[in-house]
């Protein structure tokens, strides 16, 4: 307890002393979390996004002109046997009309001219959350196109994918610039961190001279680089949520509006405590390199 | 107490600090350490002090070989030791109580002692009316004595001291010498290197001259 009160004592009037050098290395470890930070907001929205768009994910069997009833509810029962489908609904042609012209009214008129209804009967099938995207349905699709009386399937598979390779791709390059502004920050601190040691030259060596232990040399050392890392990664914390809910109804909510998100979220706690504990976690370790030389 | 056996220490390029030294010093003596500049003096404090190892011979303090002393066990043996440098080694930023009371902080010492030790030994070196001055507005000869009061806070049984008058005019070290002979009536074995000889005759205690690291006298 002594030597955690001495060695915040210590780390916190060497952060006042040499408060310049000190607020560059904070906005440094701010600045990289905060891009991290930025970075793991839009991942884990989009991700959502990915999966309401995988509960939404539907799979259209459109149906021959000539099929007759019997070979339609073969069809409609194969897919309620399957453990991927959650529901299935019939649309006759009048219905799929009538739901084209009410999407695209300003086709409509183009649709009324043509003698005869072009658009196909289908049966919409509603996925499971958890199977959409699996290799399951693709069996099912698979089966589906070579059964007697469909003419097409369509399939939102592709869309999935290509979001969730977006997702894992954004996340990537996330991880990487904040991994990269993270190990630069760490070097600054850690500079920063042996500055104050050098200006305390005098002072270590009269500490080895009178026996005192590595813990009560290194302790300040190692706690100046936390308190960097934690002030650091709290005001990317702060500016992260002044910037979110700043601009959240004037950008954010019309944007997941446009994607058909239902809302938009901040970091979870978890993540919030996480980026604070890891920018302590990286200060700690600046401060544990620098002090080697103690 | 203090025991040295055939005792060198070479520098690079085959220096020889102290060359086949050996003697020995009784618990309670008061020695002084003399010899021109780089005769091997201050090597000796700092192996007394295992700030270095020797290159051959052995050193022994209490019955301790200081070379088979474990980092944690040099570590207590330093606690056992005080140390005074020429040129005081105060820190700036602390106040004369400040640097007194450094040593217990950094060794755990709870507050309450650490404020009873550091006034007892102010008040002893005479400077407990300028316990809350800052070194610089302190004279030499005072800033001396805080240094010796940091070194006698822990209770040593050693005190080691490195030219603690050669940056005093002669009145002002005659009083840091009487310091250090009543540190020594209290029982603590001091030595002090010096090559002022003249204060050497005058305090009147037991010699060893160095030359070139080795020993051509002992009076």
């Amino acid at each position: 307890m002594h030597l955690l009160r001495y060695a915040f004592d210590e780390a916190a009037a060497s952060l006042w002393r040499g408060r310049r050098s000190s607020l560059l290395s904070t906005a440094t470890i701010a600045i990289a979390l905060f891009v991290l930070g930025a970075f793991l907001v839009v991942t884990s929205n989009l991700e959502r996004l990915a999966e309401e768009w995988s509960g939404a994910a539907e799979l259209s069997v459109y149906l021959e002109e000539d099929i007759s009833g019997a070979d339609r509810a073969a069809i409609e029962r194969e897919l309620r046997s399957d453990s991927a489908v959650s529901d299935v609904e019939f649309v006759a042609k009048d219905l799929a009309l009538k739901r084209f012209k009410e999407t695209f009214p300003d086709l409509a008129s183009t649709m009324g001219a043509l003698e005869e209804n072009p658009l196909p009967a289908s049966l919409d099938v509603r996925l499971r959350a958890a199977t959409a995207g699996g290799s399951s349905v693709t069996g099912l699709v698979e089966r589906m196109r070579v059964t007697p009386g469909v003419s097409d399937v369509r399939y939102d598979k592709e869309w999935l994918d290509r979001l969730q390779r977006g997702v894992g791709l954004l996340r990537l390059i996330g991880f990487a610039l904040g991994g990269a502004l993270i190990v630069a920050a760490a070097l600054t601190i850690a500079n920063v961190v042996r500055l104050a040691l050098t200006a305390r030259r005098d002072e270590l060596d009269i500490m080895q001279l009178v026996g005192a232990p590595a813990s009560y040399v290194r302790g300040p050392f190692i706690m100046e680089g936390a308190m960097h890392g934690g002030l650091g990664s709290f005001v990317a914390l702060v500016v992260l949520a002044l910037v979110f809910f700043g601009t959240r109804a004037r950008f954010i909510l019309p944007l997941a509006t446009a994607l058909n998100l239902s809302s938009v979220h901040f970091l979870s706690p978890g993540l919030a405590v996480g980026l604070v504990g890891g920018g302590l976690v990286v200060g700690c370790l600046a401060g544990l390199v620098a002090s080697r030389r103690a | 107490m203090i025991e040295a056996y055939h005792l060198s220490k070479v520098y690079s390029r085959g220096v020889y600090a102290l060359r086949d030294l050996t003697l020995t010093i009784e618990k309670g003596d008061f020695l002084f350490l003399t010899g021109a500049s780089g005769a091997g003096k201050s090597t000796l404090l700092r192996l007394l002090l295992r700030a270095e190892t020797p290159t051959e011979g052995q050193l022994k303090v209490g019955g301790r070989v200081l070379t088979d002393l474990s980092t944690s066990e040099v570590q207590n043996y330093r606690r056992t030791v005080g140390f005074v440098f020429q040129d005081f080694r105060l820190i700036p930023r602390f106040t004369v109580f400040q640097n007194v009371a450094f040593v217990m902080r950094v060794l755990g010492v709870d507050l309450a002692t650490r404020q009873r030790k550091t006034f007892q030994v102010l008040k002893w070196v005479g400077l407990q009316h300028r316990m809350n001055a800052f070194p610089e507005e302190l004279s030499g000869g005072e800033q001396q004595r805080v240094a010796i009061a940091r070194a006698l806070v822990n209770d040593p049984q050693i005190i080691l001291a490195d030219e603690p008058t050669g940056n005093l005019d002669p009145e002002l070290a005659l009083d840091i010498m009487n310091l250090f002979r009543d540190i020594n009536a209290r029982g603590t074995t001091v030595l002090v290197a010096t090559h002022d000889r003249e204060m050497i005759r005058h305090v009147g205690r037991k010699s060893i001259t160095l030359e070139h690291g080795r020993l051509v006298e002992a009076t």
